[in-house]
């Protein structure tokens, strides 16, 4: 029901206009090419852990090995596309900085999977994970410059497969996963929003914002709650640990 | 299925709403936090009509407030986020309610490019406010005759009347005969387009037009520091406030000077929902806004398109239709006899 001239809102949108015009930002320039020296490393990273993931989530449910295993080898293809990224722009991934960013969840993982949990592993990886990096993607393509944009365009397509893989199989397993899934939310969104604080500066450099950033994820995030069977008010009180937590 | 697009009127309002619903973690949230929040799908309902026909409904929090206007790009994805959790949702038609539809307009996020991974089906949207403007007309309509006011005879000033819901309340207080339209609106230029293309009308300062008006249309959002002298008004005088928020009843106190909440319905019965208990509204199971009314009278009539869409494209015969159709569908608009009466407390604005 808009009623009018809104004096609250044309100031704001006058300014946004003139952020709007500032256009991609300069990939050649040192600034951000140290930015992404970082960000590029956090992706390659991930990927590969992705890849690791499902090859050690395949030992927890055998019959479905081969299945994840496809699923694997499209993260190392992954991985090689983003590693040509880095190249093409001339600059080296620091690996050492996106391991230590990804250690925490890493940690938490390897626990779960030495427990034999199952649903931990998957809201971990195929949940949390798929969905932080299919928001990312998309935020990322609209200012990546052209060959990151086409990489990462066919790798966003792969991502909901995967996103859509853990989705099916917690569905179908809801009844006995449910408690552990809440559990497993409550102690591993929060982590993502630490990591996230922890580059937003680096992101901020390419154009991406924390802000949209956290509320991409965690659209996609209750969207893939959604469909794995969790009512409304359960999934809003399950988002909100990545806000407060 | 119909859905409609809200959200609090403020942030204190908001984290309230949330307490009360039982999401004590927004409750406790700072307004960041709410920044980055996805919007809630907070509530489904069934709605039926006199005819027999009953929908499907859903409401949908944007988790936007009204603090975050000046963050354009928050409000931005506010609003665009709500609509693809509609549109995800499966709904057929939804209203975008409060400020959710001047975001969309004044920050042209119809011409944005990649706002969203989502592609949005503009089809499934209404701003809502070809009813809007149909309930204020109406509104005007039935209650100066209860005041003595001689629509004929009278003085009609649109306040906002080169918006999109002003200008259609021109056209049809026009087109009803009434005596004369004063046009007020903070922009010159769209008020001579408009005075040009009714062929009439007095453009005024606003002060000017309050001073001569027997009945006043709000459809502006109030100037902050605005004070009424009730003194300078003609008695009795009907003011209908239509724009949002709605605090007009704040600003003016006086036995002769009518002030009733527009663009506003009530439904023949009571709907089974929580929402509107927030928009402090007298008889929150039955009342509600025109805007969200309109996504299910297009829903009991199929019609699902994007009847109210842009700026300055109500036709008189849009209203029309959408008005038999909220009459047969069991809406009506609120009147004077249902508005609530002035708090004792307020204290005279021209004071």
């Amino acid at each position: 029901m808009a009623t009018l001239e809104t004096a609250v809102a044309s100031p704001s949108g006058a300014e946004a206009v003139d952020s709007l015009a500032l256009g991609l930002p300069d990939f050649s320039s040192d600034v951000y090419k140290d930015a992404y020296s970082r960000i590029n490393a956090i992706v390659i990273e991930g990927e590969q852990e992705a890849h690791d993931n499902y090859i050690s989530i395949g030992t927890l449910i055998p019959e479905q090995a081969e299945e994840l295993s496809r699923l694997a080898r499209m993260e190392l293809k992954h991985m090689r596309g983003f590693t040509a990224c880095a190249n093409n722009l001339g600059v080296t991934a620091d690996m050492p900085f996106a391991k230590q960013f990804f250690s925490p969840l890493h940690q938490n993982f390897q626990t779960a999977l030495g427990e034999g949990k199952v649903v931990t592993c998957l809201l971990i990886q195929a949940i949390l994970i798929e969905a932080f990096a299919i928001s990312a993607y998309h935020i990322y393509i609209p200012v990546a410059d052209p060959f990151a944009r086409k990489i990462t365009e066919g790798v966003v397509k792969d991502e909901y497969t995967h996103l859509n893989y853990g989705q099916e199989w917690l569905k179908a397993n809801l009844d006995t996963a449910r408690e552990e899934l809440e559990q497993a939310n409550r102690q591993n969104l929060p982590l993502v929003r630490k990591m996230l604080e922890q580059v937003s500066a680096d992101a901020s450099v390419l154009q991406m914002e924390q802000e949209d950033l956290m509320a991409d994820f965690l659209s996609s995030y209750q969207e893939a709650l959604v469909e794995v069977g969790f009512t409304n008010r359960e999934i809003a009180k399950m988002a909100a640990a990545a806000l407060v937590g | 299925m119909f859905g409609l697009i809200g959200h609090s009127t403020s942030f204190e309002e908001a984290r309230h709403k949330a307490r009360s619903l039982g999401f004590e973690e927004y409750a406790d949230g700072d307004l960041d936090m709410w920044c980055s929040a996805p919007p809630q799908l907070v509530e489904r309902v069934s709605v039926s009509s006199p005819t027999g026909k009953t929908i499907q409904g859903a409401y949908i929090d944007s988790v936007f407030v009204p603090e975050m206007l000046r963050r354009f790009k928050t409000a931005k994805r506010k609003v665009i986020k709500a609509m693809e959790l509609a549109q995800k949702s499966g709904i057929n038609i939804t209203a975008l309610g409060g400020f959710t539809s001047i975001i969309f307009e004044d920050f042209n996020l119809l011409k944005e490019e990649r706002v969203s991974a989502t592609a949005l089906d503009w089809q499934r949207f209404t701003t809502g406010n070809t009813h809007t403007a149909w309930v204020i007309c109406r509104q005007v309509e039935e209650n100066a005759s209860k005041l003595g006011i001689n629509l004929a005879t009278a003085k009609v000033a649109v306040v906002g009347a080169s918006g999109d819901i002003g200008s259609a309340c021109c056209r049809w207080l026009q087109r009803s005969g009434v005596a004369e339209l004063l046009l007020v609106a903070r922009r010159p230029q769209p008020l001579v387009d408009l005075q040009a293309s009714l062929g009439s009308g007095r453009i005024l300062a606003l002060e000017e037009a309050l001073a001569e008006a027997d009945v006043v249309v709000w459809v502006a959002s109030l100037p902050q520091g605005l004070t009424i002298e009730a003194s300078s008004l003609r008695k009795p005088c009907l003011m209908v406030d239509g724009g949002y928020p709605k605090n007009l009843d704040s600003k003016v106190v006086s036995d002769d000077v009518h002030v009733l909440k527009g663009g506003i319905v009530e439904f023949w019965q009571d709907i089974g929902w929580q929402m509107m208990e927030v928009a402090e509204m007298a008889k929150p199971q039955r009342q509600m806004f025109a805007c969200f009314a309109e996504a299910m009278i297009l829903d009991f009539e199929a019609r699902h398109t994007n009847f109210s869409w842009g700026r300055n494209n109500i036709s008189l015969e849009s209203m029309d239709w959408v008005g038999e159709a909220s009459l047969r569908h069991g809406f009506r608009a609120l009147g004077l006899e249902q508005a609530s009466p002035p708090s004792p407390g307020a204290v005279p604005a021209a004071v």
